[in-house]
C-alpha cells in the first residue's frame, strides 16, 4: 500500500491534480484498487470523479459523542467500524472517503483514535491510499493520516502559491510527519511563467517534479459540472500528468 | 478442512460492491439481526445447522437480502449475561473466514461473501456455521451444545426480528440500571495526557469520560481490543469512603498514572478531591459561594455564565490535570447519572445552569427541583440568582 497525499492552498488545482492521478491510476494500472480521501472541507473531489456522497467521517465522529447517535449496546468502536465502511463511496475501482466539515468545539481524542485505528485497518484493503489535504495538514498533524510515501505540493503558477507551498513544507517539517518524499508541482502556467518563479521555488528547498499547464478544457468540464477524470487522453492536463508519473514511476 | 480458509488474519478485510457474491444486512436492508440465547443443556441440539429460506447457491450473484442469525448454547456454567458478549464473537469469528466481512451487531448486522470464496465452494451458510460452531466450542469450552441458524427467508425474519429487540431492550435496561456497585472494575482513559500529563479519566458505569466520548461499556470493548492502550482496566478494589466515593484501587492507579500529581479521587463530589480534567470536558460544575450551590455551563454557552465569568475562563481553573475544590469538568451525560456530584447534594446543590443543560438533565432532575434551578433565561448575576433562590426557598 502506498500512501499519497497532496497538499496546498485552496484554489491552486490541487484537487484536480488528484483527481488527474487518480484517472491515471485507474486507466494505467487497472489491476489496482484506489482510495480516495477527501479530508479538505473546502474540496469537491467526488465531483472531479463523478461521485456523490452523502455520508462524511465529520458526521460519525459527531455521532460518537451523541448517545442518541449510536445504536443502544453499540460500543464506540462498532459503531465508528461500521459508520466508516458504510460511508465509503464505492465505484468501479476506486473508493472514496470524505472527512466533512471540522469538528465542533470539544475533545474528539478519542474520536480520533478510533478513526486513525479504523483507518489503518481500511487502507490496507487498497494499492494506493490518495488523499486531498487542506492547507493546515490537520489530518496530517494530528496523526490520523500518518505515514506518507509521497506528498505532493501544489502550487498555482503565483508567487503567492510558491510561498503558501512552502509553508505548508514548513508545517511538515515543523510537525515532523513521517514522510518519505515531498515534491512540489505547479499547476495552471502558462509557457514562461515557471522560468519566472524559479527563484521563488528555490527558496521553498521543494524539488520541483513539474507542471501542469492552464488546460482550458478542465475549465470547460468544471463549468459544465464534468467530472476531471473524464478528460480525454489528449487533453493538455492529462499529457502533462503523464510526465509527471513517468518521474514518479507509477 | 472448510472450503474457505480461516484464520485471525482476514479480520479488517474488506469486500466492495462489485466483488460480493451475496450481501445479507447493511444499510438499505431493512430486516437483520442476530441474537444468541443460553438455554438448558436438554434444550439444545449439538451441532444442529439450519438454513430457513433460501442458501447462498440458491441466491443471483450481487443479491442484497435479509439475515437473521439465531445461536443457541447450553453449558453448565453459562450464564444469561453472557449471551451479549457471545453474540459479539459471531462478528469476531466470521470475520476470520477468508472473503467474508461482518459488520456491527443486534438488528445491524451487515455481511458480504466474496465471489472468489463462493467459488472455492463456500457456497452455503451451513459452512458458516459449521466454522461458528467449531471456534466458538473450542475458544470457549464453557459451551458444551451449540446450534445455529440461519434465516433468509423475509418474512420469517421480520418476525424473529420483532422478538429479538425485546431481548436487546431488556439487555439495555439492564445495563442502564448498572451501578458501580455491581461491578468490580471501572476504566481509566490517559489519552489526553499529551496535553495533560497528570490528568486520568476515570470512566464507571455512573461516570461518563469527561469528552462524553467514553463510557463504561465502551472501557470494557477498548481494554478487550488493546489492553495495553490509552483505556486500561482499574479493579475498584475498596470503597473508603463512603461518602465521598473514593476507592482505594482507583486512588493507586490514580496516584501511578498521574506521576504522583493526585492522589485521591472523589468519584462524585466538586468539593473533596475532585476528579481532574485535561480541558476538554463537555461542561463545567462551579461553586458559587453567595449561594452555597453550583453553576453548570457547557462549552457551547456563548457569553458569561451567572457569575460573569464565560466557560472559557471557569475551564482554565478546572485544567491541566490539576485538582481545584469547587471546579469539575464533566460529560454532558453525567448530568443523567444516579451517582451525579451525589457527595455535594447532588442536584439539591445546582443553583444554576445554562437552559441546554437543563434541558439535558430533566429526566434526572427531581420534579420539586425542576423550577427552582435558575437558567440565564431568568437571571443574569449573583445578585440575581440569591433573589432567585430566596423566593424558591432555597435560601
Amino acid at each position: 500500500m502506498k500512501q499519497v497525499a497532496i497538499a496546498g492552498k485552496g484554489g491552486v488545482g490541487k484537487t484536480t491534480f488528484a483527481a488527474l492521478l487518480l484517472r491515471y491510476l485507474q486507466k494505467n494500472r487497472p489491476d489496482i484498487l484506489l482510495l480516495a480521501v477527501d479530508a479538505d472541507p473546502n474540496a469537491n473531489l467526488n465531483e472531479a470523479l463523478g461521485l456523490k456522497v452523502d455520508k462524511t467521517i465529520s458526521t460519525i465522529l459527531e455521532g460518537t459523542k451523541d448517545p442518541k447517535a449510536v445504536p443502544s449496546g453499540m460500543t464506540k468502536e462498532m459503531y465508528m467500524e461500521y459508520k466508516l465502511l458504510d460511508a465509503v463511496v464505492e465505484a468501479e475501482k476506486i473508493d472514496l472517503l470524505v472527512m466533512g466539515n471540522p469538528q465542533k468545539s470539544g475533545c474528539y481524542c478519542y474520536p480520533n483514535d478510533l478513526l486513525r485505528k479504523n483507518l489503518e485497518k481500511l487502507r490496507s484493503n487498497y494499492d494506493y491510499v490518495i488523499i486531498d489535504n487542506e492547507a493546515g495538514l490537520e489530518h496530517l498533524s494530528r496523526r490520523i493520516v500518518s505515514q506518507v510515501d509521497l506528498l505532493i505540493v501544489v502550487s498555482d503558477s503565483t508567487v503567492r502559491g510558491v510561498r503558501s507551498a512552502a509553508r505548508v513544507y514548513e508545517i511538515v517539517q515543523a510537525v515532523s510527519l513521517d514522510v518519505k518524499a515531498v515534491y512540489l508541482v505547479v499547476s495552471k502556467t502558462t509557457d514562461t511563467e515557471v522560468a519566472k518563479l524559479q527563484e521563488e521555488i528555490a527558496k521553498t528547498g521543494l524539488e520541483l517534479l513539474g507542471s501542469i499547464p492552464l488546460d482550458p478544457l478542465v475549465a470547460e468540464y468544471d463549468l459544465q459540472g464534468r467530472p476531471v477524470v473524464d478528460l480525454p487522453d489528449d487533453a493538455v492536463a492529462v499529457v502533462a500528468f503523464s510526465k509527471i508519473a513517468d518521474k514518479l514511476k507509477l | 478442512m472448510y472450503a474457505a480458509d480461516v484464520g485471525p488474519q482476514y479480520e479488517g478485510e474488506r469486500i466492495r460492491k462489485n466483488e460480493f457474491q451475496v450481501e445479507f444486512g447493511g444499510p438499505d436492508v431493512s430486516h437483520k439481526g442476530e441474537l444468541v440465547t443460553v438455554k438448558g443443556l436438554g434444550e439444545v441440539e449439538h451441532e444442529k445447522i439450519t438454513v430457513s429460506g433460501p442458501d447462498l447457491k440458491d441466491l443471483p450473484e450481487g443479491f442484497s437480502g435479509p439475515l437473521f442469525i439465531k445461536v443457541e448454547v447450553a453449558g453448565e456454567e453459562l450464564e444469561k449475561d453472557l449471551e451479549a458478549v457471545l453474540e459479539r464473537r459471531i462478528h469476531q469469528y466470521i470475520n476470520y473466514i477468508e472473503g467474508v466481512f461482518h459488520m456491527a451487531q443486534r438488528y445491524d448486522i451487515w455481511i458480504r461473501i466474496h465471489k472468489n470464496s463462493f467459488k472455492k465452494g463456500l457456497n452455503s451458510l451451513e459452512q458458516i456455521g459449521r466454522i461458528l460452531i467449531d471456534l466458538f466450542t473450542a475458544e470457549l469450552p464453557v459451551i458444551e451444545k451449540m446450534s445455529v441458524e440461519f434465516i433468509t427467508d423475509p418474512a420469517k425474519v421480520q418476525n424473529l426480528l420483532v422478538e429479538a429487540l425485546k431481548v436487546y431492550k431488556e439487555r439495555d435496561e439492564r445495563i442502564k440500571g448498572l451501578r458501580e456497585e455491581d461491578v468490580d472494575e471501572f476504566y481509566g482513559c490517559v489519552l489526553c495526557q499529551s496535553f495533560a500529563p497528570t490528568h486520568v479519566c476515570v470512566i464507571t458505569p455512573e461516570r461518563v469520560s469527561l469528552c462524553g466520548a467514553i463510557n463504561w461499556l465502551d472501557g470494557r470493548a477498548a481494554t478487550k481490543v488493546d489492553p495495553e492502550g490509552a483505556q486500561f482496566a482499574i479493579p475498584k478494589g475498596n470503597l473508603i469512603d463512603l461518602v465521598n466515593i473514593s476507592y482505594d484501587n482507583v486512588n493507586q492507579v490514580v496516584t501511578e498514572r498521574s506521576m504522583g500529581e493526585t492522589t485521591r479521587f472523589s468519584l462524585h463530589s466538586a468539593l473533596s478531591y475532585p476528579h481532574t480534567a485535561c480541558g476538554c470536558f463537555e461542561a463545567i460544575v462551579f461553586y458559587i459561594p453567595e449561594v452555597d450551590g453550583f453553576g453548570i455551563v457547557s462549552r457551547d454557552f456563548a457569553g458569561p455564565s451567572v457569575t460573569g465569568d464565560p466557560f472559557s475562563t471557569l475551564a482554565g481553573s478546572a485544567s491541566g490535570g490539576k485538582q481545584n475544590e469547587g471546579y469539575l469538568g464533566i460529560g454532558i451525560q453525567y448530568l443523567t447519572s444516579p451517582k451525579f456530584l451525589i457527595a455535594d447534594g447532588g442536584f439539591n446543590r445546582v443553583a444554576w445552569m445554562s437552559s441546554a443543560l437543563k434541558e439535558a438533565a430533566v429526566e434526572n432532575l427531581p420534579p420539586e427541583l425542576a423550577g427552582k434551578i435558575a437558567t440565564e433565561k431568568d437571571v443574569q448575576n449573583v445578585d440575581e440568582l440569591t433573589e432567585f433562590m430566596q423566593n424558591a426557598g432555597r435560601l
